[in-house]
């Protein structure tokens, strides 16, 4: 029955299945809506949607012609279906209907357009803005793991290290900024710190508790087999707390985000905060546009990526 | 000199503003080479006793000796496995097994380590469930691969705390006799010396070579059973004996004569 499991998870998917859904149905209508006249004053670039939305459609079909999987390709098509519904409405909204402001909301084609122009811009900050959390974020982990093991294991019973790290992770670490502007020199060393705060604390505090709430059978099945202090540390409670770890790992990755880029927007040279604040106040909202969809971009990307490391250590759970 | 040599062993449990007696002045040995079954109701000490032996647990009095040395905490010369919940959840079976040959072979080659492991693997019968977590198997499959750990660590003594007290009955008999086979071998090498807990009659007569019937409050031996029957011991026949009856019987009066004493009546209704 169990053997068998592996062999069984190629499904056979219809046809209809594959090609004929709601979300290539958008697609259709999203490019006829482009042909509508034009009502904004500036030009709405129109093709550079079709184009973006044929490359997308052509990666649909691609996709829907080779997956294995039938949740895997519907959950594929309902994020792309979201993302052509959006586009219909951004285009009917500004371009076609002007409902909103052409100043503040400038059509689609236009922010695609300055995308191509800005291209080189746009990827600086995001290399600036993912290097500073790199920095912090893997730092503040490298370190409270381990260190969190340490504490957690020396107290099982629970102390006042417990209750010290839980108070300091529920301190907002943007009250860190000021006295990191007054200690360090640059506005990069002073966002890797805000970071570093941010997620030290709270990855802490769940290895901590993570380790103090394992299973005594799980220790005490180590202990019999004589594991020395290191393999116990690192072997087994790590693994065996792995879990509420992550909690904490989240946690600091959310917050990160969200600090650094209100971060950048108070103080920085560069970054995504910056890009989207500065031509904010210029008055350039397709730029501004641009920076917030890349930054929505990143997240989302980072946190996939984020989320399929913590699925795949996480995989002998049931 | 016996293997394990237990002397008044007490184990006090130590709360807020009690003592608890779990064990209470116990005496037996346990010679190399025998499989010893330790019986008893639940409660009257039974995983204290072996928590002590796996040296997890500390005498409050008395000794605990093994090959004539006391016991001072955990070591390689002992496999344990445990009702349930020996396994490391984030390890496959194969890795599981492994994990165990190196901590009792510190220095011993990995590819030599896994094929022990594949080898132990085969002699439980789950070479095909090899690489499945331990979520992904049953109970029984689960009690397997600790078995196959232990047996793989090829330590002198097994501990072992009713490791098929949480499988279903027919599941149960099947890893019995696997186990009485694994055990008694063909004869080439040395057994192992087994400690046994079970509170399954049926079981430690099958298994053992001697039993030791456990009283409650406070935990202690009540006596000490030779078991008369030849191995190797095929269930199917012995069952049908007489012989096989009049011990049950024996052993059943006993363990329940002891309870019938504890309530203070001549009767137990049943
Ligand atoms: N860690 C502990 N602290 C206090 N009392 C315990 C502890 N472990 C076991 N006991 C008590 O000791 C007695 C014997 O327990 P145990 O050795 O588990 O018995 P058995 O395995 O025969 O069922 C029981 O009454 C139990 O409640
Ligand atoms: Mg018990």
């Amino acid at each position: 029955m169990m053997a068998g499991k592996s062999t069984d998870r190629r499904e056979t998917i219809s046809l209809r299945k594959r090609f004929f859904r709601i979300t290539n149905l958008l697609f259709l209508v999203l490019i006829g809506i482009q042909f509508l006249p034009d009502q904004s004053a500036n030009p709405a670039l129109s093709m550079n949607v079709i184009w973006f939305a044929a490359g997308l459609e052509v990666l649909v079909l691609l996709v829907s012609a080779v997956i294995k999987r039938q949740a895997g390709l519907t959950l594929f098509l309902d994020i792309v279906g979201f993302i052509y519904v959006f586009l219909i409405l951004w285009t009917l909204a500004s371009a076609k209907f002007m409902w909103l402001k052409e100043s503040l909301f400038p059509p689609p084609g236009r922010v695609f357009a300055q995308f191509i122009e800005d291209i080189d811009k746009v990827w600086v900050n995001v290399l600036s803005s993912l290097g500073i959390i790199v920095q912090g974020y893997l730092l503040a982990v490298v370190i409270a793991i381990p260190l969190g093991l340490f504490l957690g294991w020396k107290s099982r019973v629970g102390n006042a290290a417990t209750y010290i790290s839980k108070f300091l992770s529920a301190i907002p670490p943007i009250v860190y900024i000021p006295y990191g502007i007054a200690l360090l020199p640059t506005f990069r060393s002073v966002s890797v710190m805000v970071i570093f705060l941010a997620t030290f604390w709270p990855v802490l505090a769940s290895t901590m508790s993570g380790v103090m709430n394992i299973e005594q059978k799980i220790v005490d099945s180590a202990r019999v087999l004589n594991v020395n202090a290191f393999t116990m540390l690192f072997s087994v409670i790590l693994p065996a707390s792995l879990s509420q770890i992550f909690i904490g790992c989240n946690q600091g990755l959310t917050v990160s985000f969200i600090l650094l880029t209100s971060a950048e927007m108070i103080g920085a040279r560069n970054g995504l905060g910056y890009y989207v604040k500065n031509y904010s106040d210029f008055g350039d909202y397709t730029r501004t546009i641009l920076g917030i969809i890349i930054i929505g971009i990143v997240v989302v990307f980072i946190s996939f990526l984020f989320n399929r490391l913590q699925r795949y250590l996480l995989r002998w759970r049931r | 000199m016996s293997k394990i040599e237990i002397q008044h062993l007490s184990v006090d449990y130590k709360e807020k503003n009690s003592h608890f007696t779990a064990l209470k002045d116990v005496t037996f040995s346990v010679e190399a080479g025998e499989f010893v079954s330790v019986i008893g109701s639940s409660g009257c000490g039974k995983s204290t006793l072996l928590s002590v032996l796996e040296g997890i647990h500390f005498p409050s009095e008395g000794d605990v000796l093994i090959d004539g040395t006391p016991v001072r905490g955990t070591g390689n010369d002992r496999g344990v496995v445990f009702q349930q919940y020996s396994l490391f959840p984030w390890m496959t079976a194969r890795k599981n097994v492994e994990f165990g040959v190196k901590q009792a072979r510190t220095n011993m080659e990995k590819k030599e380590r896994y094929k022990i492991a594949d080898e132990f693997l085969a002699k439980v019968g789950l070479e095909a469930f090899k690489n499945k977590y331990p979520s992904q198997l049953s109970g029984g499959m689960q009690q397997r691969v600790a078995i196959a750990r232990a047996l793989a660590m090829d330590t002198d003594i097994l501990l072992m705390d009713e490791p098929f007290g949480a499988i279903d009955a027919k599941n149960r008999t099947i890893l019995q006799e696997l186990l009485l086979k694994l055990w008694e071998g063909d004869g080439t090498k040395s057994r192992k010396t087994v400690v046994f807990v079970t509170h399954d009659i049926d079981e430690a007569i099958l298994l053992a070579d001697r039993i030791i019937l456990m009283s409650t409050n406070p935990g202690r031996v009540n006596c000490e059973i030779p078991v008369p029957f030849e191995r190797p011991r095929n269930r199917a026949a012995l069952v049908q004996t007489v012989e096989y009856s009049a011990f049950r019987n024996k052993l059943l009066a006993l363990f329940y004569g002891d309870i019938a004493s504890k309530i203070g009546g001549d009767e137990v209704v049943l």
